[in-house]
This record gives C-alpha cells, structure tokens and sequence, in this order.
C-alpha cells in the first residue's frame, strides 16, 4: 500500500507539474526543426532547415505564391528589354532593416556582386551567371545587364540565397544576421535553438502577428513528432511521411499537405553502358509503376511525374498517360539491344535517406520481371559527390524544388547543364534548342508549349526515370491560425497568429 | 600516499598528452581541412590553397600540433570555422549542461545500483534476485536509443508528464529545468545499472560467507549491523572501480541520449562537429571527453588506494 501510495504521489507531482510547463509569451511560435544549421549568412545556405529560416529574416526582388507564380517583394515592379537582356528593377521605398537602415539600390548591387564573387563560395552564383554588369539608376532602381537573353531573370530573385542584405553589415551575417523580414534574429543556440522575435517596422502592414517565433533543434523523429503531440512545439516541420496518419488521428493536430517540385529518382548514366542505349533505359522505364511507387516510397504523398515539372504546375504536360508496366515490350527492347536473357548492375542508394532507399528496393523488385538484375548498395550520402554521382551506371538520388522551372530543368537536361553533367550526361539537340528557345521568350503560352513537348522528348528518350514529385507535409497544432505549407518548403509564419 | 598522488597525475597527464597527438593526427587525416570549411564546399580551389596557406595548414604535422596544443593550455581554443565563434564557450557551456546529466545520472546509478545489488544478494537465489538480473541485463543489453525512445513515446506522448526533448536554463524555473533532465537520466541510469548492481551482487554474496560475518553473527549482532556495517563496506570495493569506468561509459552514453532529446551538451557538439566535419571544436571536444575519462579513473584509483592500503604501498599477498 505503501508503494502505491508513493507512485500516485510521484504520479500527481508529475502531472501537476506538466501544467505548469515551461511558460512562453503570447504569441510565441515554436517550431522543430531536424537538421542543426550550420550558416546564418543566406548566400551560403544549402540545406532546408536553413531555408526556413532564411525566409523568415529576409526578402528577396521577387516571390514565390503558393501557386508557384511569381510577384514582387522588395522590388514594387521591374521591366524587361525587348530582347530580355536588360532588367530594370524599382525598389518599394522607405524599406527598413532590422538594424534601422533604409533599403537601396547600393544593398542590391553589394548582394548580387557578393553572391558573384566566387571567393563568396555560393550556390547561388552558377543561376546569376548571365550578370554581366549590375548598376544603380537611382537610389531606387536597380538595372542589370545580362550576356543572354533570359525570360525567368525576376524569378530568380524569390530563390534563398539570392535574399537581399545590408551592405553596411555584411561581414557580420554569420553572427548578427540582419534582414528586411517579418522576424528579427534574436539569439542563436547551435544544435538547439534559434529565437526571433518580430519586426515592428516589417514593410507589408499589419504583419507578422506573432510577437516571436522559436525554431527549437531536434535530430530524433519520434522525439520532435513527441513534442508535437505533447504541445511543446506548434509546428513540425516537414514530417515524415509515415507519421501522417497517426497526426490526423490526434484531435489536437492537423497534418497539412502540399504538392511540391521536389523529386527522387533513378539516375541513368547515359554515357556508359548498359544505359548509353536508349532501348535499355526505355526497357527499364516500361518495368516502373510510378504509381505504385509513391505509394510504397511516399505512404501515399506525392504523385507520379515525367520530368521535375510537379503536376500542381501550369506547364504540366496533362495530355501525356503513365502507361502501365509492359513487361513484353520491356524483354523485346532488351533482346534487341542485345541483352535477351537481360543482365546484372548495381545501384547505389543513400543510406540515411529511407525514401530514396525505398525507391531504389522497389525499382529493384519491378524491373526483375524483365530480367534486369539489380543489386541494391547501401552507401553514405556523403559519397554520392566523390564516388557516385557520374561514374555509376545507376543509382537513386533527388533533388529538392528549384524557384522556377527553368532552373529546375535547363540546369539538368540541357547538354552544357551543370547538373547534367554530374547525373546522367544526356544529350538531346531537340531538348537544348526547346530550352534555349523558352528562356528566350516572355510569352507564357508559348513556354508552356515548349515544356510540354519536352516532357513528351524526356518520355520518348528516357535520361533517367524521375518517379514522383513528393509532397511536404507539416504537423501543424490546431491552435495554429492562418498558416499554410508551401511548395518550396519554407514556412510562411507572417500571416500565421496562435490561440492562447 | 603522496607519492601516490603524485604519480598517478604524471600517468594522467601523460595519457592527456598522447590522446591529444592521436586525436590531432586522425583529424588531420580526415578529407576535409579547415580552409575548405571556411570558404564552403563551392569555393574555388585556388581560394582553399590561399587560405591553406596563411593558416599553416602547409606546414609539418609537428609544427601545427605544437601551435595548437600551446593554444590550447593558454585556453585559447581557437574559432570554429563553420560556426564563426569561439570554441571555449561553447564548449563549457555544453560540458556544463552534460555534467549536470551525468552527475544526476552517477549518483541514481550508484544509489540504485549498489541497492539492487544489495537485494539481490540478501535474496540471492530466489524471485527477487532474478528479477533484479534481468531487469538489468535488459537495461545493459538493448540499446540507449531504444530506451530513449521508449522513453519518449511512455512520457511524453502517452502520458503528457515529460517533454520529448530540450534543455531550459535554470533562469527559466528551477522546476522547468529539471524536468528536462528526467526523461534522459532515466535511459542513462537504466543502461547503466548491471555493471554495479552485479558487482555488489556477487562480492556481496562471497563476503556475506566468509568466517569474519560469522564471527560478527556469532558474537549475536543484529543481522542489519552484520550487513551494513560489516559486509557492504568489504563487498563495496570493486563496486567503486567499476563506478569510474561507468562515469567513463556515461560520456559515451551521453552522446546517444543527447542526440535523441534533443539535449544540448557535450555529446551533441561532438556529433555536430563530426557531422559537419568542424575540425578544431571535435579535436577540442574529444580532449575533454578524454579528460573526464582521465579523471574519473584517477580518482577510482586514489578511492580505492585510500580504502585498501595495500594497493597503496604496493604490497602483494601471496
């Protein structure tokens, strides 16, 4: 008795004490992260976690809606030369950073100069490499010159590390970050927190409604999803996929999902045999049920794709069928090409992404039909850059949403492409003169003609087979009001208030 | 006695200094160097071989060690390259908040462990003894992550009574801030408590048949002084040694527990500088992590010497 007495009174302490939990102010958004960030200065971010951040402290010329369209930030309009080779910015007046300076063009230029700078070391630089001069007509306009003719050059200015900072404190970004965004930078805690409170004097009025926002470091899935569910955090971003279920079942929580351009696949290398034959790369592609795929890889979120172009886009080639597997056909293309009793390869896949892994185990199992053996590899993603990505004949990678479609394809399928030529080196005329051809006009109509028949010319040609476009799901706690997941992945919190 | 002393710190500071070589060297070897992680994975490599230069990355190993080891016993720990701050702050604030971690989780385990193995041998044989065992071969057999998250899901998300993860100041409630200690001591403690509850255990169970606790039964003395005057403090010997090798094993648990709640100590700056390859906070941290290790033996030694003289004047027993 005695015992028991002394549990239900460690039991009642305990659950007093969950009451009287940690108290945080009214307004106080706390969001979990998974991935510590490792850069507070936005031109040299590269993972996710740091985007959310990155969009919660600076603007950029442009943005991104949640329709995927494009409208002005900072800049209140921009004009284009006839030949698309003179952009013409006007910035919005009286924009304050944080630190109480005003914006002009000279924080444009010191922004786009140092991201060119290769010394910068930025991702960003190889998008804005067709900046051939950039200069201030005036405190407020901002023209750039460039070396050819682009359609999507606003566009660019929405991406995460194109965000415009100060030039007056431009040496102090990795420590005191200082933007023109809805939240200030508070206090940095590497591996646990990052706190930003609001920015009073933000330029959109009325905005942000939250009087802070708290991005809290966990590493462990089931701890963050257990914060969640415990009301220690609002928001879970970007959730595992297999968890969705078990939040919409919780009466306290939503799960919110959203169509996105971010994609996994099998990469093909074109360059060497067995996949430098069309037939082989067409006769493993008619083994894949897509559909199936997302299923297994994605519990179901995400949807089946031709290209890295998502089906939520306007430019989504909608005429063209996922046809069903054709094993038949698959064995004929292979007996043509001279493999009639099929053949053996290995594919790498990352082992720390289980999604990838679980694309490449179900692509192993669909194309044993047709009698291609596939061995899966288990290696650190780490690899991929030095051992992987262009010596493999195959293996499983993705890549997360790029601004536009233009930087989402041209980079990858164009035979002088960055990325082209560390994934599948495929090289197509037909494909290089659709691609130059939509960066060179400004007609929409028209660009999504030229999209569509290059998802029908990467059907027909097969570089590689790109499975699905994966959607990003948020936990999300009931008492969050307004908020709304977006197909880049960053978290829109301007907008977004929380019930006490 | 003070000799003694004396030369177990030499021994300390001799294995100080050869964990510090070793340390310096396998990092140096790893593919990534520090003027890399400056300037970022998309620099050009001009750019890397400049700065390689002006930090002495060039020079010979020997050169670089003695630079950074007289840094670092003036207590200059250098920059992180990838955090851009000093490393001694960060560095003392996380082992801070992983010593109060380990300090909670060794005294629970000493206290518990030392109880159980205490019950287990008055019982020894029956229910009570086996049920002990297992409950601690399990704690010992399945790994921290597993506990951790068991942990987790039981208290967090079933009952609501812990939260999932974290660490708050104490400035925030001296309540709040305890709370966030609970959930990972636990899984520390319960992994951690075979080795001693065994140990007391069988010394216990040796100690408790020798002629001298018949004696003491003999001369009519009430069973409790016969225990706990007579034979724990006897069978508590090895207990105490195999005490400081835990607290060494607690360093090396923290860095899984840390990782999963989420806990901002030392274990999760080692993990984050590993990860990230920021090589000058992992050889920083690894020295200190050696240090504790270090020190926790040396005092097992000097407990043990102190209770057991002859240990302490070397003498054998044939």
């Amino acid at each position: 008795m005695a015992k028991f007495i002394f549990g239900a009174s460690i039991a009642a302490a305990l659950s007093i004490a969950s009451w009287s939990g940690p108290v945080t102010a009214q307004g106080t958004l706390r969001v979990a992260l998974g991935t510590t960030l490792t850069q507070l200065d936005p031109a040299l971010t590269t993972i996710g976690d740091e985007y959310v951040y990155v969009h919660l402290l600076f603007n950029g010329l442009s943005k991104i809606n949640p329709d995927m369209t494009v409208s002005p930030d900072l800049a209140e309009s921009w004009t284009a030369s006839e030949d698309l080779k003179t952009w013409t910015f006007k910035l919005r007046s009286g924009v304050k950073f944080h630190h109480g300076k005003t914006l002009d063009a000279d924080d444009v230029i010191a922004t786009i100069q140092r991201i060119l700078d290769p010394k910068t070391g930025s991702r960003a630089r190889t998008n804005l490499s067709m900046v051939e001069s950039v200069d201030a007509v005036d405190p407020l306009t901002v023209r750039f010159k460039l070396s050819v003719s682009y359609a999507g050059f606003a566009d660019i200015f929405a991406d995460r590390q194109t965000r415009i900072v100060p030039k007056d404190r431009i040496d102090e970004l990795s420590k005191t970050p200082v933007g023109t965004g809805p939240f200030v930078f508070k206090s940095w805690s590497p591996g646990d927190r990052l706190e930003l409170t609001k920015n009073p004097d933000y330029f959109n009025k009325g905005l942000p409604k939250l009087d802070a926002v708290t991005l809290r470091i966990i590493p462990e899935s089931a701890a963050r999803l257990a914060a969640l569910e415990s009301g220690a955090i609002d928001i879970l971003w970007s959730m595992p996929y297999e968890s969705v279920d078990k939040v919409k079942a919780n009466p306290n929580l939503r799960a919110d999902s959203v169509a996105t351009p971010t994609w996994d696949g099998v990469i093909l290398n074109n360059a060497i045999p067995p996949f430098n034959d069309v037939r082989v790369r067409k006769a493993l592609a008619l083994t894949v049920d897509k559909a199936a795929i997302v299923e297994l890889a994605l519990f179901g979120q995400g949807d089946p794709t031709f290209s890295p172009i998502p089906p939520s886009h306007p430019y989504f080639n909608k005429k063209l069928k996922f046809n069903p597997p054709n094993i038949e056909q698959a064995k004929k293309l292979l007996a043509e090409a001279g493999y009639p009793n099929g053949f053996d390869v290995a594919m790498q896949v990352p082992q720390e992404r289980e999604q990838r892994v679980r694309v490449g185990v179900a692509v192993r199992d669909m194309a044993k039909a047709a009698g291609i053996r596939i061995e899966v590899q288990r290696v650190p993603f780490a690899s991929y850059t030095a051992n992987v990505a262009g010596k493999a004949p195959m293996y499983v990678d993705g890549y997360f949403a790029r601004p536009t479609v233009d930087t989402a394809v041209y980079p990858f399928y164009h035979s002088g492409g960055s990325w082209n030529n560390q994934l599948w080196l495929y090289k197509e005329k037909r494909v290089d003169e659709l691609l130059d051809a939509a960066r060179k006009t400004n007609d929409d109509k028209l660009r999504a003609e030229l999209f569509g028949t290059f998802q029908e010319l990467v059907e027909e040609t097969v570089p590689s087979i790109i499975a699905y476009s994966a959607a990003h799901v948020n936990g999300v706690s009931k008492k969050v009001e307004g908020f709304r997941s977006t197909p880049m992945q960053w978290l829109e919190l301007a907008p977004v208030s929380i019930k006490p | 006695m003070t000799a003694f002393i004396v030369r177990r710190l030499a021994f300390v500071v001799l294995v100080l200094t050869a964990v510090s070589m070793l340390v310096f060297t396998i990092t140096s070897l790893l593919p990534a160097n520090v003027a890399y992680l400056i300037l970022g994975s998309f620099a050009p490599p001009e750019q890397v071989k400049a700065l390689e230069l002006k930090l002495g990355l060039t020079d010979p190993i020997w050169q670089q060690y003695i630079r950074w080891a007289t840094g670092f016993l003036s207590g200059d720990l250098g920059e992180s390259p990838l955090l851009k701050r000093p490393i001694a702050p960060m560095l003392w604030e996380a082992v801070s908040r992983s010593l109060m971690l380990t300090g909670f989780s060794f005294v629970l385990i000493a206290l518990i462990g030392i109880g159980l193995g205490l019950l287990a041998a008055l019982r020894h044989g029956r229910t009570l003894d086996h049920g002990i065992s297992v409950a601690t071969y399990l704690g010992i057999a399945v790994p921290e992550f597993f506990w951790s998250i068991i942990v987790i899901i039981v208290f967090a998300s079933w009952l609501g009574w812990l939260p999932a993860s974290g660490y708050e100041p104490m400035s925030e409630g001296v309540w709040v801030w305890f709370k966030h200690l609970i959930a990972p001591t636990m899984t520390l403690v319960f992994g951690h408590l075979a080795h001693v509850s065994r140990l007391t255990r069988s010394s216990m169970i040796e100690v408790m048949q020798s002629p001298y606790v018949n004696a003491a039964r003999a001369k009519g003395l009430p069973e409790r002084v016969v225990v706990m005057r007579h034979a724990l403090r006897n069978a508590l010997l090895p207990t105490i040694t195999v005490l400081a090798l835990d607290f060494g094993r607690l360093m090396g648990g923290i860095v899984v527990v840390e990782t999963v709640f989420a806990y901002p100590g030392l274990g999760r700056l080692v993990v984050f500088s590993i990860q990230n390859r920021d090589l000058p906070t992992l050889q920083a941290a690894i020295l200190v992590v050696a240090a504790i290790y270090a020190f926790a033996n040396l005092i097992a030694d000097l407990l043990y010497a102190w209770l057991n003289p002859k240990i302490r004047f070397g003498v054998h027993v044939n």
